[in-house]
Parts: structure tokens; C-alpha cells; sequence
């Protein structure tokens, strides 16, 4: 058995790879991007590597900053010379590849504040360090059970800060360590995991003394590889592991206290930006210089209000007031902070603990009480291991709010804010995922006098109804074709088509949508996720990056357009459609086409793909309705993808599809005989909407060795039978899958549906009665006259008997018979 | 050879020596008795059906026993209040008395009291008729006991249930198991005297007091117990010990319970009798113990929920025997020779200083001393020089290594779906850092099991990833702490020991409250106290409360459970947490514990030597659980310094460490040492190169040959986990495999010798020195120089005797 599964796993690799391949040769990919990062301010060349990049005509980045000077695409790589600016902000950010067929995934790359070295070993040996200056990005790699070690000069007094990127930077599960030694290799300071950068660490220390300094840093179960990338950021720069408070109101100017700098608290007036901004964090910026990550900081529509210690009790709450942000500090072991804030009957409110999304150390417990220290609602981890709950005011009076760690933990810089928001309606638009952990087909690229098409998803939050996408800011020459999308879906078909004449270019676009009903002003954008790190336990995603625009592009045309061939007649409930696709090829194209319809609506089924083979212009795809299928006159479309230098992807416009209620319905009746006699099928017709000419109905599903011919009938047949023949040696059993199925011309088409079901009984003839002499047996013991009698050859023949009723009398003439039995016996043994 | 010669001489001159003395000695024992034991030493009776027998022992100057219950005259006092039948009292009147029971010149008075003298209570279903279906085996699992009964009857096994029992017995089938009509037509009765056909035939006669007692009970209308029934609270089984002489003498034992209401009772007839070594002692159901062949035996009776065992000792008849005046190195050697000579056993000789050496290397630190401590060891004339060696031995970081190993066994740190890599890794740095720095065990213990955290953050949190079923976390825990397998108490009370289910169940409560969450990291787990969570018993599914094994219930509200048990179990309130520490530390260094196995602690598995077990147990905790201390005291004994060669006396001495026993070495020091002696490294995932295979972290992490000669999976708590056995494998593997031959190639030690200019009977005497701690013998020398004289190739030759020696059992034993 283990080897069987073992072989299919086998196999499904190896059909995951043939169907891989021409996607992957094709559609531009992008997998990383290296060096890692760049330092602000200069001009770097940049290598993004990944398959079929050799058109690449721009880099997309997701912020500003960054400006390319040169792009030598080559093959499945691109050199691309990127100048920094001065002002850039350090830390994360995202690019992909827009090529002349195509855009690629995006990636991430980073902004370092300070010049980069590169690691050289052997550096293995706490005795034979890499010597390094302070004020350095080390980009390095740790094998397994490598441990690298670096040296620098520090004055007394000076603060030597380390931090390292690992897991952030996606590469690899590689789960960095990081420490500071002194000469004698005492650890001055050393971090495995910290809050602020979850996997990764930092490591900070003010010099005790002048001297010689080492940085360690290893995986910190000893592991590594190949990919085990790190970016060691080691300098004189402040690294708070928190701010606080940790938030504050957009446009406003707040002071700022950064925690947990060795060197100690730094404090900071900073100006907010009006508009929520991505990804915002506050940089700790001293004479040290800028840490080369920030502090995460919340930009709310509310200012603040902070806790009063004491404030462990309910009684001692901090007094607050509504709508606000309570910002506190878990500061000590066992510590407990409370707010009090009153509130009116019937508001609603989100109720969000941020604190570990601000990365700060602390694992909170959120409780509400009324103000007589009655508990109204609790929460520990719904998000992650942060608290939320949704708050309806069940009175006008005074409630408190409780913080406290999971644990009962606590330190200085266990920071922690509350926010209260009114419930307010969300909406987030996204293209479903075709690849499992990839983004392939998760951007809108659309060739010269072509169509492209996708499904949008919509999630809707505290709302419901009719969305209208905008599509607005497309670039030149590309129009959208869609429909509003009802309030019952979440999911529709969206066309894109470029014009002829449509200029090569692309763009990254808010992508939104809005509430049909526009006094609702409900508007929401599109977003993305992409898994860069997975590993155990289960699939675990350990680095994912989000964006919020979306990549759009005009791309080089291809030789074939794709058509549906609207069908005339709907598609019933129940029933089937050959759905015919044409495919219009330019002169000299032979491609074989692999067509899908992503699009289904409820209810409608279709094959996950049908081809076309390169010597084929047209296909028919098998559709089939559901007895619950939607009734409407829906919008589809097909798109097709045939290896233009790599896989190119077209889809069709959208098309009509309308699936409809049957026109009749058959209430069919169950049947039986016995092997070499005759059983009639009896239906009975019921009617729903009328039909032109004649219908033929045929009976399917029945078993080898019986026979029947079609029925023709018109609007006006009220019921009619099926003669079944069966042979001697037809086999005995219920065949419970026999059923009419049905076909209707309209408009030249055919309507196909299946009426009704039934099940067929062939019995073996019974043995005789027992102790009945057999050979006299001319007059039959067992009851055939019922099923027999009726010919073809009357015109109406009489209504068959039903199962039960056959049973019955099948019983009764039994009973007759035995009794007739009895006395022949009696008088038998009489006359003995 | 030569060594085992000269022991065998040595013996026999000591025998003659002695002679004299030892036959006086046994003379003796014909001669007047020096004491009489009067057991038991009180009579209560209380209420017309109680009774009471005495037995009597006497006791010899040889310390001989001998049962001489018909022999002894007994006086009463008073025959108006109590009456006798043989040795059998039953009440009369209510009153106090006294009995003189006299023997061979020796007196003593029996006080006796009866109370209720004429009440004649009814009989009750839980301590009349539910000890008759014990002792009569209708309730054991091959019978009705079974889970799903026998022949349509099912009881509770060994009577866990007693109200499931009387509802099956009185309200299935109504009528026919009971009829109260004709209390003689019951099937109970019927069933049980073979009356009717019965599976398991008949029980017991129909004149029988057993039959007698069911049949009053059912003509007095099969009645429940109205209200609670007093609870046996303890058992007492006489005599205390006893040595017989020769095979074919009797003794009888007597047993007496103790009920919760002051009550006592002579449950002889009732209790279920065994024997631990029928090859010594053997026991009927009515209670009179045989001895057989020389040896010693635990006789048991159980009886109700308890098991009690008494130690007899079987002699040869009129064996003749001489103490040898082995002298006690320390207190561990004190018990051991008191027993010894109760046994009539002379300890073997001590170990030669090279033996000594070996030994205590190898079972101190897992590696071969080195040719200069065997040089410097052999040349120091000090007579404290075993015992500096241990002393130095136990500052060595190989000897934290060893213990880290065996932890790790205990504590199964291995990876698993569950635990990643790196928690692993952290568990073991956690474990490590705590043996390293000599944290006492009780405190080591105490954080463990109390721990609360992330398993990154606080790695003895793993422990609590590694199990998440509570009940599982409870028997893990007993098993591996306190030495004891409670899992049969799951089911049932246990059998053999005095464990009930609620004891089981009220244990397991210690552990009902463990909150396990995701950490933000997937692979981290974090451990909490979720502050609620009960165990249910399964009979009646009422809520137990937590209570210790053995001990109180204390109070844990608002407490974390696990940190109130963890402060009792690693304490010296708990019994037996240090006599189980004590034990597998013992069990390390001579090849078996004094129980044994070291995780079978139970009533039905004594002590060999309880004197010694509480000693050591006493020492350990006096030395605040600082096992380095315990290590050094065992090692210095004369116990442990006792030669493999056998005397006369001892030589069918398998388990009361008379002498060395020989002991293969573990996998992981088996392979170090072979790496060690050729000059050889090993790579283990992750660990550096050059590593032992004592220092792997991971449970997981394993070769061939550490798979072959049997390393911990760590998948259990069980001690039977490391495996010792012998098997084809481990000899294919030592004689064709890759490690030896190509770590002899690769060590290229035999070359280098050769070339620092060695002659060849010099490596030969090196490699001796490497792999078996002794200069080769002048005939084992002069075999060899015959084999280098034919071959021309020294080297081939030389590697050769390296192959062999490594191949030798005298290098795969630690002897």
C-alpha cells in the first residue's frame, strides 16, 4: 500500500512538473533579488533573477525612492541599476518585473542605512574573526552548523548595536542568532528571538571598556544552507525594542518615547502623515544614526489617552474617554492595568489590542468588566497572539477595560494600546491564487488587440450588497468589461482588453471597488499576500509580504483570439450543454490551446479544462446544471493559454449563459419483471413551459440486455410508457440509476436535460411452490398475466400495475394457490 | 585464566581456615531457640463471627526460624472471656484478658480484648461476599472479570466496582444469579460449588465457610451495604521473616486487616497468597509457605485493595558456613554484608587496581583511560588512590555528559511532529546547563515540572509538548520520578500493588489544568496554567480531587497544580523520590537496581536490600540531592570495587551484587570508546566534528551501529528503552561491518607507532593498554611474537591484534 502511494505521489510530481513547465518557461517569474539590499544613496546594479525575464522593459516598485538607470535584461536574469535616494526609507520594500510578455511575482529588497561588506570565510573561529568597522551591512550566508564571527574596535561609552535580518528577508526558513562578545568571550548581549523582529534579533550594548568587540551569529539550532542569507546591520545606531505609545492620530504631531535602548531612553516629536500609510514605523534616530528597521507604529483616526498607574484594580482604572486609543506598559511581573470609560446603550465597538502587531514582547489578555467588576467579555488570542473582541453596549454606565500578559509577565517595554473603533463596513478586492504558495496569474496582463480575464473576489465585511468595480487610472488603451457583482457572490468574471494600438507600458493601480448604491459610500481596494516561507509544523507560512495596488500591463500581442459562440437556448436545471469555443488564429499559428472557465455559476458545473489541438479551431466544453443551479442570464468568459514563446494567456469577451427552469419534468414510475419478460416504465408529465414541435425523451442507465426505443412527444402529452424487453439471461439485480433524459430543439440548438429518475427490478422466475407436483403445472402458480398482457399494439395500453400492487397480488394468488393445495391433498390422503 | 585460578585458590584456602568455626556454628541451631515470636502480638475480637489464630516462631542463635505454633503451650487467663481451638481464638464475653504462651523456657503474654461478644451483625456485601469472590478468582480477568465478562457474567476486575458488582449479581437476569426463594437454587451458589456445570468449575465445597457465608447473605434477602462500609486501612502479614532450614520446612503465615472503624480481623482465609520465587518458597491459599530450594522469596497476601509481602530466606539444611570478614569501605557495604551474611554469602575479592580503572572510567565518564592515567594510576603506591581517582573523575565534563544522556532518556528529548529542532535543542541546552552547574535534583525537578512558558523561551516547557494526554503526562511522570508503572490502575486497582483508580485518577488531576496554546513562532508551544480542566473517575464520573501518590490532598485552589505536586514530588516529603533517584544512580553503576527494574518500584517488587535503598535514600537527600555525592559514595564502596570471580558462596548470586557483574557497554559508549582507541572521529548532525555519540541532543539522531547495539529512541519513559541484549547484528557488525575496520584504517594508529620507532611486542602492549586497561599476559605475548615470527607484514599482523582486541568481549564488557 505505502509503495502504491509512494508511485502516485510519484506521478502527481511528475504532472505537476509537465504542466509546470510550459507555464513557468513562459510567463515572466521573478524569485529573488540580490544583494539583498542596497545602501540609501548611491547607485547599485541589482540582479533579479528568475525564468523568461529576458524583456523586461521597467521595474514596478511599491514606494518611492528609487529610480533605474539601466535594465540589461538577460535571459532569466536582469541587471538593473538602481539609484537609491538619500531620504529612502531603510527596511523593506517590494519590486517586480514588467516585461514586453508579461509581469513577474514581486519580491522584496532592502534599503540598508550603511555601506555593505560582504562575508568572508573562514570566519568559523571566535579565534579568527572577519574584522569589520562599525557602521556596516555584512550580507553573509550560514552553512550548516556555520557560525560566523566578526571584530570590531569600539570606544568605551560607545554603543555597539547588531541586528541581523534573516527570516525577513524571505529567503529561507533560517532562524538567525546573534550576540555580542567581549575579548574574553564573555556575551554581553545575545538574542535568539526577538519580539520586535520576531525570528530574527537584535543585539545592543554600550561598550563597558576600549577594546575589541565580536559578533557571533549562527542559525540558532545550528542549521543553515546554501540560502541561509543574513544581513548584519552592526553599528552605532539607537535600537529601541519599543515605542510608546505605539500609535498615534494621523496628521497630528506626537512625542514619542523609544524603550529598551542600552544606551537609554530616546524621545522624539514626530509629525504623523494625514493618509494611512503601509508598513508605517517610526525610525530612533540619534548621533548613533538610524536603526536600519523601525518601530511599527499605528496611525488611528483618534489620539491617545495613557494609563495612570496605579491602575491594577477596577476600582483604580485609569479614567478615559471614548472614541480613543489607552495606551499602556505591562511593566513589571503580575502587572495589570484597567481603564474606565463609559458608554452609551446600543454604540458597538471594535475592541483591538495591539501588541505584538506593534512587535512589542507582550502576549495580552483583554477582559471588560461593568464598573462593579462583573465580567462582560475576555479574549487572549484572536489576533494571533494579540485580543480583540466586538463590544455592544448593553447600557449607559461605566465599563473597564483589563490588560494583562498570558503569562503574567512583564518589562519595560511590554507596550501595549487599545483601540476603540465604531464597527464600520470593510471591503477588500483579490485575485484568487492559482498556485498554492505562488502568485502566478495574480496580476492583469493584457496583449495588444487582445482580452485578458480574471475573477475578482470581494470580502465583504459588515455590509452586504451590490459592489461596482471602477477600474479607474487603467493605463492607456486597456478597457474593463464587468458586470456589478450581486450581494449573494463573492466572486466575479472581469475583462480586460487592450486596444491595438495600445502602447507598451504598465502600471501599479488602486484597484477598487465601490457599493452599488452610492449613497453607501463604501469603497474598498484590492490586496495581495504572498507566502515567501513556509516550513513545519503542517505547512506554516513563516514570512508572507502584502501589497495593496495592483500590477496592470499592455503586453506584446499573440497570434489567437478566443470566442464563445453564445448559445441560443438556456441551459436547463439538470440538464447539459456543449458549450462551443472558437479560437480565431493568426496566419501561421499552430499551437494546440488549453481552455478553462474559471468563472462557474452556482450551481453549474463544467471540466476543470478541454484542449484544442493545434490542428483544431473550435471545441465544445461540456457543461451541466444542477437541480439548485441559479437561474439567471449569467456573464462567463474562457481563457486559454498556448505556448507563444512560453505560455500567453487570452480570454474570451463574456458571454451570455443563461441556465433556466426545465421546460417538463417527468414523474416516473419504478418498475419489475422477470428475466425474458416485458416491464413497462410508466412517466407521467408535468409541464412547466411550453415547447415548439417535438420532444424526444430516451431512457438511460439501463442494463446490458434490455432493450426500449425513444418516445417522441409535444406539449400536450400528458403521460406515456416505455416497453422494456429483456432476455432470458439479463442479469437479476435493481438498477437504480435508470432515468428519461430529455431533448428539446430551439433555435436549431438543443436543449438536453435529464426529466426523472427510477429504479428497474429484474427478479429471477420463482422456484414452484413446494409439494406442488412441478410437471403438472400448466395452469402457471406465479401471476405473469398482469405484466403480460398489454401489446404494443393498442393504442393506450392499460395503466401498469405498480411494485406493490404486483407484490399484492402476486401474495393473493399465492395464498389461492396453497389453499387449492391443501385440499387436493386432503382428499388425497383420504382416499388412502 | 590465570586470575580466575588464583581466585578459586584463594577461596578454598579460606574455607579451611574457617572450618572449625563453622561447624560449631552450625550446631547451634538444634539448640534452645534464643527468642519466640508471638504473632500477631494482640487479640481484638469484636462481635460472635471473629476470630483470630497466633502463630508462633522461634528464633535460633544462627538466626534460623522455625515454626513451632503446635509446639507451644498456651495459658488463658480467663476462659470466660475468650476460647481456643488449636491456635485459634474466638470471643466468649466481653472483657480483657491475657494468654501466656510459653516455648522452650521463653514466655509471652498475648493481651486480648473483646468487644460485642454476642452480636452477630448481617453479613455485608463489600467485606463478606465481595472477599470471597476475590479469593475464590471469580473476578479476575480471565474469568468474570473481563472486560466483557465471562458466560454472560461480568465483575468489575478485582472488584474496582463494588456497586456495579452488586447490581450485576442482583438485578441482571433477576431470579436466576439470585433467587431469594430458594437461596440454594441461586446460580451464584450453584455456579460456584460445581453444583451446576460452570466454566471455571467449582470454586469452593458447599460445607465451605466461603459457601456458608454467601448463603447466609443471600437468605438474608441479598441486601446492599446500607450507608458507608468501613474501609481497610491496613494490612499486616506475620511473620516478619523468616529463614528456613532445608527444604520441605513449613511455615504458616497469618494475615490481619484493619478497618477505617477501629475494627481488626483475621483475613487468613481470605487473602490471596503468592509467592515472588517459587523456586524457593512456595505458598497454598490457605497460607503455609514450603521452602524449596536455597534462595530467598517474597511471600505476598493481598487482600481488599492492599498487598503485603514478608522476606523468607530458604537454606540448605544445616549449611555450613564462615563469615569471610570483609571489611565495609562505607555504609553502602554495611548493609550489604548484614545481609550477606543473613544469606550465608561471602562477598567476592575486591578488583585488581587495573580492573578498578576501567570500571570506574568507563561507568564515570563512558570513555577508556588513556595509556598515562593507566601508567600514573598503576605506579601511585597511595592506598587512597581509588578512591582520588573517583574524585577526579567526577570533575570531568564527560561525566555531566553521561548524566545529560541518561536525563534526556527520562525525559525523552528527541524531535517529534510536535517538537521542531530547535525546541529540542533547547530542552537539552536546558537539561544540560542544570547538570552541568550541579542544581540539585529536587530543585531541577521541581522547575520542570513546573514549568510555564513558551518551549522557546522556557525549554522545560517541552516536556509538557512532548505529552499533551493527561493521563499519559501522569503515568510518565510517576514512572519516571517515583519509579512506579501506574498505567494498570487506569482499568482497575492494581493487583500487585497498592495503587487504586482513585489514586490514579486523583494523580492524573495534578495535570488536568496544563493550557498548551501556538506561539507566534508555528514551531513554539506555550505552556500555561489554564486554571481549570477536572478528571473524572470513570466509575460514577465524579470529579477527583487532587491527591499525592500515597500521600495528602493538598489544597490547590487558585495554586497551579503542577507546581504544588512538583514541590511535593521532588521533596522529601515524597518517600519515594529519593530512593528512586537513588536507585537508577545505582542501577547505573552495577548493572541492576536494588529494585529492579529501576521503573518497577512496587510492593511485589521489594528492595533486594531495603536497608541499603533507605541509606542511600537518607544519604541523598541529606546531601540536599547533590547526586555527585551519591556517585562518589557508591564507587568508593567495597561493593563496587567487588571482583567478577566468584567464590563458593556466591557464585549462584545473581542480584544481591556479592560480586562485579559484568556489563556490556552502551551503544553511544561503546562507540565513543572504539572511536576513542582507534584515534578516530565521528560526525553527527548537529554536532561538530569529532563528537561523541554521548553528546547527541536529539533522541532521533542515530547511526547503524547506535541502532544495532540498542541507543534510546527516547519514544518512552521506559528504562527498557536503552536495550542491552545482545543480538547477531551487534557481532556481524563488530566483526564485518565498517566501524571497527575502517576506523583502524582511517586511525592509522599502528603506523604511527611503528614509525615513533616501537618495536612490536610494544604496540602490542600499547593497544593492550588502549583498549583493555592491562599489559598483555606473557602468554598471550608469546602467542603473538609466534604469529609476528611466521608473517612477515608487523603492521598487517599488529592491526590485526588491534581488530581482535576491539573484537574481544573482554573490550565490548565493562567488567
Amino acid at each position: 500500500m505505502a509503495r502504491r502511494i509512494v508511485v502516485g505521489r510519484a506521478l502527481l510530481a511528475a504532472a505537476a512538473i509537465l504542466m509546470a513547465v510550459p507555464a513557468w518557461a513562459s510567463s515572466p517569474r521573478l524569485s529573488i533579488i540580490l544583494p539583498r539590499g542596497i545602501q540609501r544613496g548611491t547607485e547599485q546594479v541589482v540582479t533579479f533573477s528568475g525564468s523568461s525575464l529576458g524583456d523586461a522593459q521597467e521595474i514596478l516598485f511599491y514606494s518611492p525612492g528609487f529610480e533605474v538607470t539601466k535594465l540589461e535584461p538577460n535571459g532569466n536574469t536582469v541587471k538593473v541599476t538602481i539609484k537609491v535616494a538619500t531620504d529612502c526609507r531603510p527596511g523593506e520594500h517590494v519590486a517586480q518585473v514588467r516585461c514586453a510578455s508579461g509581469i513577474s511575482d514581486y519580491r522584496t529588497f532592502f534599503v540598508d542605512p550603511f555601506p555593505a561588506v560582504a562575508e568572508k570565510e573562514p570566519n568559523s573561529n571566535f579565534d579568527a574573526p572577519q574584522p569589520i568597522t562599525l557602521g556596516v551591512t555584512v550580507g553573509g550566508v550560514v552553512q550548516n552548523e556555520d557560525v560566523d564571527y566578526y571584530v570590531l574596535d569600539a570606544k568605551k561609552g560607545q554603543r555597539i548595536s547588531a541586528e541581523v535580518f534573516g527570516m525577513r528577508l524571505g529567503n529561507t526558513l533560517f532562524d538567525p542568532y546573534v550576540a555580542i562578545l567581549d575579548s574574553k568571550r564573555f556575551e554581553l548581549s545575545s538574542a535568539d528571538d526577538t519580539p520586535l523582529v520576531l525570528q530574527d534579533s537584535v543585539a545592543s550594548v554600550v561598550a563597558p571598556a576600549d577594546g575589541k568587540y565580536y559578533i557571533e551569529v549562527r542559525e540558532s539550532a545550528y542549521g543553515g544552507n546554501g540560502s541561509s542569507r543574513y544581513r548584519l546591520h552592526v553599528g552605532t545606531f539607537p535600537r529601541p525594542t519599543a515605542v510608546y505609545p505605539a500609535g498615534g492620530k494621523l496628521g497630528e504631531e506626537v512625542e514619542v518615547r523609544f524603550l529598551g535602548d542600552p544606551a537609554g531612553e530616546l524621545k522624539q516629536k514626530v509629525k504623523l502623515p494625514a493618509t494611512t500609510t503601509p508598513d508605517f514605523g517610526l525610525f530612533a534616530t540619534d548621533a548613533g544614526g538610524i536603526p536600519p528597521s523601525p518601530n511599527p507604529f499605528r496611525l488611528f483616526e483618534y489620539g491617545n489617552a495613557f494609563e495612570v498607574e496605579p491602575n491594577e484594580a477596577v476600582a483604580t482604572a485609569t479614567p478615559v474617554q471614548l472614541p480613543l486609543a489607552f495606551n499602556g506598559i505591562i511593566e513589571k511581573k503580575g502587572d495589570v492595568d484597567c481603564f474606565k470609560f463609559s458608554a452609551k446603550k446600543g454604540q458597538v465597538f471594535e475592541v483591538e489590542c495591539y501588541a505584538r502587531r506593534v512587535r512589542s514582547a507582550l502576549d495580552p489578555v483583554m477582559n471588560l468588566y461593568y464598573a462593579n467588576g462583573k465580567s462582560i467579555a475576555g479574549n487572549d488570542d484572536s489576533r494571533g497572539p494579540d485580543s480583540y473582541f466586538r463590544f455592544s453596549v448593553p447600557a449607559d454606565g461605566e465599563y473597564v477595560v483589563r490588560v494583562t500578559d498570558h503569562l503574567g509577565r512583564g518589562g519595560s517595554d511590554f507596550v501595549y494600546r487599545i483601540e476603540f473603533q465604531a464597527v464600520k463596513p470593510r471591503l477588500t478586492l483579490g485575485i484568487p491564487r492559482v498556485e498554492r504558495y505562488g502568485q502566478y496569474r495574480q496580476t492583469i496582463y493584457v496583449a495588444r488587440g487582445n482580452k485578458f480575464a480574471t475573477l475578482i473576489t470581494a470580502s465583504r465585511a459588515n455590509f452586504g450588497g451590490e459592489l461596482v468595480l471602477e477600474g479607474k487610472d487603467l493605463p492607456a488603451g486597456i478597457t474593463m468589461h464587468a458586470e456589478n457583482m450581486p450581494s449573494n457572490l463573492n466572486s466575479m468574471p472581469v475583462v480586460f482588453e487592450a486596444a491595438a494600438d495600445a502602447p507598451l507600458s504598465g502600471k501599479l493601480i488602486d484597484f477598487t471597488a465601490r457599493h452599488a448604491d452610492p449613497k453607501q459610500n463604501i469603497v474598498g481596494g484590492f490586496a495581495n499576500s504572498a507566502d515567501f516561507i513556509r516550513g513545519a509544523p503542517g505547512q506554516s507560512i513563516y514570512k508572507r509580504k502584502a501589497v495593496n495596488r495592483l500590477a496592470i500591463a499592455v503586453v506584446e500581442e499573440l497570434p489567437f483570439t478566443l470566442e464563445i459562440i453564445e448559445p441560443k437556448v438556456p441551459i436547463v436545471r439538470n440538464g447539459s450543454m456543449q458549450l462551443k469555443i472558437v479560437v480565431h488564429r493568426k496566419e501561421g499559428f499552430k499551437g494546440a490551446i488549453n481552455v478553462q472557465l474559471p468563472f462557474r455559476p452556482p450551481g453549474l458545473g463544467a471540466a476543470s479544462s478541454v484542449n484544442i489541438p493545434a490542428d483544431k479551431n473550435e471545441v465544445l466544453y461540456p457543461l451541466s446544471a444542477n437541480g439548485g443551479a441559479q437561474i439567471k442570464k449569467w456573464r462567463i468568459y474562457a481563457i486559454g493559454s498556448s505556448n507563444v514563446k512560453g505560455a500567453a494567456w487570452v480570454s474570451s469577451q463574456l458571454a451570455t449563459l443563461e441556465i433556466a427552469a426545465p421546460y417538463v419534468t417527468f414523474a416516473v414510475q419504478r418498475a419489475s419483471c422477470e428475466q425474458g419478460e416485458e416491464a413497462q416504465i410508466y412517466c407521467k408529465l408535468n409541464h412547466a413551459a411550453a415547447f415548439d414541435g417535438m420532444a424526444t425523451v430516451k431512457l438511460l442507465g439501463l442494463p446490458p440486455k434490455v432493450a426500449t426505443t425513444d418516445i417522441q412527444f409535444n406539449k400536450d402529452t400528458k403521460e406515456l410508457t416505455f416497453i422494456l424487453k429483456t432476455e432470458k439471461d439479463t442479469k437479476p439485480g435493481k438498477y437504480n440509476n435508470v432515468f428519461c433524459q430529455l431533448i428539446i430543439t430551439q433555435n436549431g440548438e438543443s436543449i438536453v436535460s435529464r426529466a426523472g429518475g427510477t429504479q428497474l427490478q429484474i427478479d429471477k422466475p420463482l422456484p414452484p411452490p413446494p409439494g406442488q407436483p412441478v410437471v403438472k403445472a400448466t395452469p402457471k402458480p406465479m401471476p405473469k398475466v398482469a405484466a403480460g398482457q398489454p401489446k404494443p399494439a393498442p393504442p393506450k395500453p392499460p395503466k401498469p400495475l405498480t411494485r406493490l400492487q404486483k407484490l399484492r397480488l402476486a401474495a393473493k394468488q399465492r395464498a389461492e394457490a396453497k389453499a387449492t393445495a391443501r385440499e387436493t391433498q386432503e382428499t388425497g390422503g383420504g382416499s388412502k | 585464566m590465570r586470575l580466575k585460578i588464583s581466585a578459586i585458590h584463594a577461596s578454598c584456602l579460606a574455607l579451611t581456615v574457617l572450618a572449625a568455626a563453622s561447624t560449631a556454628f552450625a550446631q547451634d541451631s538444634a539448640a534452645k531457640p534464643a527468642s519466640i515470636r508471638v504473632n500477631p502480638a494482640d487479640i481484638h475480637l469484636t462481635t460472635v463471627r471473629d476470630r483470630q489464630a497466633i502463630i508462633v516462631q522461634a528464633v535460633y542463635p544462627d538466626g534460623i526460624t522455625r515454626d513451632v505454633t503446635e509446639q507451644v503451650t498456651f495459658t488463658l487467663a480467663n476462659s470466660a472471656i475468650v476460647k481456643q481451638e488449636k491456635n485459634v481464638f474466638f470471643p466468649v464475653a466481653d472483657g480483657t484478658t491475657e494468654i501466656n504462651v510459653e516455648y522452650a523456657g521463653h514466655t509471652i503474654a498475648l493481651p486480648v480484648v473483646v468487644k460485642q461478644a454476642t452480636a452477630d451483625p448481617a453479613i455485608s456485601f463489600q467485606q463478606d461476599v465481595m472477599p470471597v469472590l476475590l479469593k475464590a478468582g471469580c473476578n479476575t480477568g480471565s474469568c468474570h472479570g473481563a472486560k466483557l465478562g465471562k458466560d454472560g457474567f461480568r465483575l468489575s476486575l478485582f472488584g474496582y466496582d463494588p456497586q456495579g458488582d452488586y447490581h450485576n449479581l442482583t438485578r441482571e437476569i433477576s431470579g436466576r444469579r439470585i433467587n431469594l426463594a430458594l437461596p440454594a437454587e441461586s446460580l451464584m451458589i450453584t455456579k460456584s460449588t460445581g453444583v451446576v456445570p460452570h466454566t471455571g468449575g467449582g470454586r469452593f465445597k458447599a460445607d465451605s465457610e466461603y459457601n456458608a457465608t454467601l448463603m447466609r447473605w443471600v437468605e438474608s434477602g441479598a441486601l446492599n451495604d446500607p450507608g458507608a462500609v468501613p474501609k481497610v486501612v491496613s494490612l499486616e502479614i506475620y511473620p516478619k521473616g523468616a529463614v528456613l532450614n532445608g527444604q520441605g520446612t513449613t511455615q504458616r503465615i497469618n494475615v490481619r486487616a484493619k478497618y477505617s472503624d477501629g475494627t481488626d480481623r483475621d483475613v487468613t482465609s481470605l487473602a490471596k497468597f503468592s509467592s515472588s520465587n517459587e523456586n524457593s518458597a512456595t505458598i497454598t491459599q490457605e497460607g503455609t509457605v514450603t521452602a524449596e530450594k536455597r534462595g530467598e522469596a517474597f511471600v505476598m497476601a493481598r487482600f481488599d485493595t492492599h498487598t503485603v509481602g514478608t522476606h523468607f530466606i530458604v537454606l540448605p539444611k544445616d549449611l555450613k558456613f564462615a563469615w569471610n570478614d570483609a571489611p565495609a569501605f562505607n555504609y553502602i557495604d554495611e548493609s550489604m554484608h548484614k545481609k550477606f551474611k543473613k544469606l550465608r554469602i561471602n562477598p567476592s575479592d575486591i578488583c585488581s587496581d587495573d580492573q578498578f580503572l576501567r570500571r570506574a572510567t568507563l561507568d564515570i565518564t563512558g570513555v577508556l583511560p588513556t595509556a598515562e592515567e593507566f601508567q600514573a594510576f598503576m605506579s601511585d603506591s597511595d592506598p587512597k588512590k581509588r578512591d582520588k581517582l573517583v574524585d577526579e573523575l567526577l570533575t570531568r565534563k564527560e561525566f555531566v555528559e553521561i548524566w545529560v544522556m541518561k536525563w534526556a532518556e527520562l525525559l525523552q528529548i528527541r524531535t517529534t511532529r510536535q517538537v521542531s529542532y530547535k525546541a529540542m535543542l533547547r530542552y537539552y541546552n536546558w537539561l544540560q546547563a542544570r547538570i552541568a552547574s550541579n542544581v540539585p535534583m529536587d530543585q531541577m525537578v521541581q522547575e520542570l515540572l513546573g514549568s510555564n512558558g513558551g518551549t522557546f523561551a522556557n525549554a522545560a516547557t517541552n516536556y509538557y509538548q512532548n505529552e499533551t494526554n493527561t493521563q499519559k503526562v501522569a503515568e510518565n511522570v510517576a514512572q519516571v520520578f517515583l519509579g512506579m508503572r501506574i498505567q494498570c490502575t487506569q482499568c482497575h486497582n492494581h493487583p500487585f500493588d497498592r495503587w487504586t483508580m482513585d489514586d490514579y485518577y486523583s494523580f492524573a488531576a495534578f495535570f488536568s489544568q496544563i493550557g498548551r496554546k501556538r506561539g507566534e513562532d508555528p514551531r513554539e508551544m506555550i505552556i500555561f496554567n489554564s486554571g481549570g480542566g477536572e478528571v473524572r473517575h470513570p466509575v460514577g464520573n465524579r470529579v477527583m480531587q487532587p491527591k499525592f501518590l500515597g500521600g495528602e490532598t493538598p489544597d490547590v485552589k487558585g495554586k497551579d497544580r503542577r507546581v504544588v505536586m512538583a514541590k511535593w514530588l521532588a521533596s522529601s516529603d515524597n518517600p519515594y523520590f529519593a530512593r528512586n533517584l537513588a536507585n537508577i544512580v545505582w542501577a547505573h553503576f552495577l548493572g541492576q537496581g536494588i529494585v529492579n527494574e529501576v521503573d518497577d518500584v512496587r510492593v511485589s517488587n521489594p528492595a533486594v536490600n531495603p536497608e541499603l535503598m533507605d541509606a542511600l535514600a537518607g544519604h541523598f537527600t541529606e546531601y540536599k540531592y547533590d547526586f555527585k555525592k551519591l556517585v562518589r559514595d557508591i564507587c568508593t564502596s567495597r561493593t563496587y570495587q567487588l571482583s567478577t570471580q566468584t567464590n563458593e558462596t556466591n557464585a549462584s548470586d545473581t542480584v544481591n551484587f556479592s560480586h562485579g557483574s559484568l556489563r556490556r557497554l552502551r551503544a553511544e559508549v561503546l562507540l565513543d570508546t572504539i572511536s576513542q582507541v582507534t584515534d578516530t572521529k565521528n560526525k553527527f548532525s548537529g554536532l561538530p566534528m569529532g563528537a561523541r555519540a554521548v553528546q547527541i541532543a536529539n533522541g532521533n539522531t542515530s547511526t547503524y551501529f547506535l541502532t544495532a547495539f540498542g541507543r534510546a529512541k527516547r519514544e518512552s519513559v521506559c528504562a527498557c528503552e536503552v536495550k542491552m541484549e545482545p543480538n547477531l547484528s551487534q557481532a556481524l557488525h563488530l566483526l564485518n561491518g565498517d566501524t571497527i575496520q575502517s576506523k583502524i584504517a582511517s586511525g592509522k594508529l599502528v603506523e604511527r607507532l611503528l614509525a615513533e620507532g616501537k618495536t612490536a611486542p610494544q604496540v602490542i602492549e600499547a593497544l593492550y593498554i588502549r583498549c583493555l586497561t592491562r599489559k598483555p599476559t606473557a602468554k598471550e605475548l608469546a602467542s603473538l611474537a609466534a604469529v609476528l615470527a611466521e608473517q612477515k607484514n608487523d603492521k598487517q599482523v599488529l592491526e590485526d591484534v588491534f581488530w581482535a582486541l576491539l573484537n574481544s568481549r573482554e573490550y565490548v564488557f565493562n567488567h
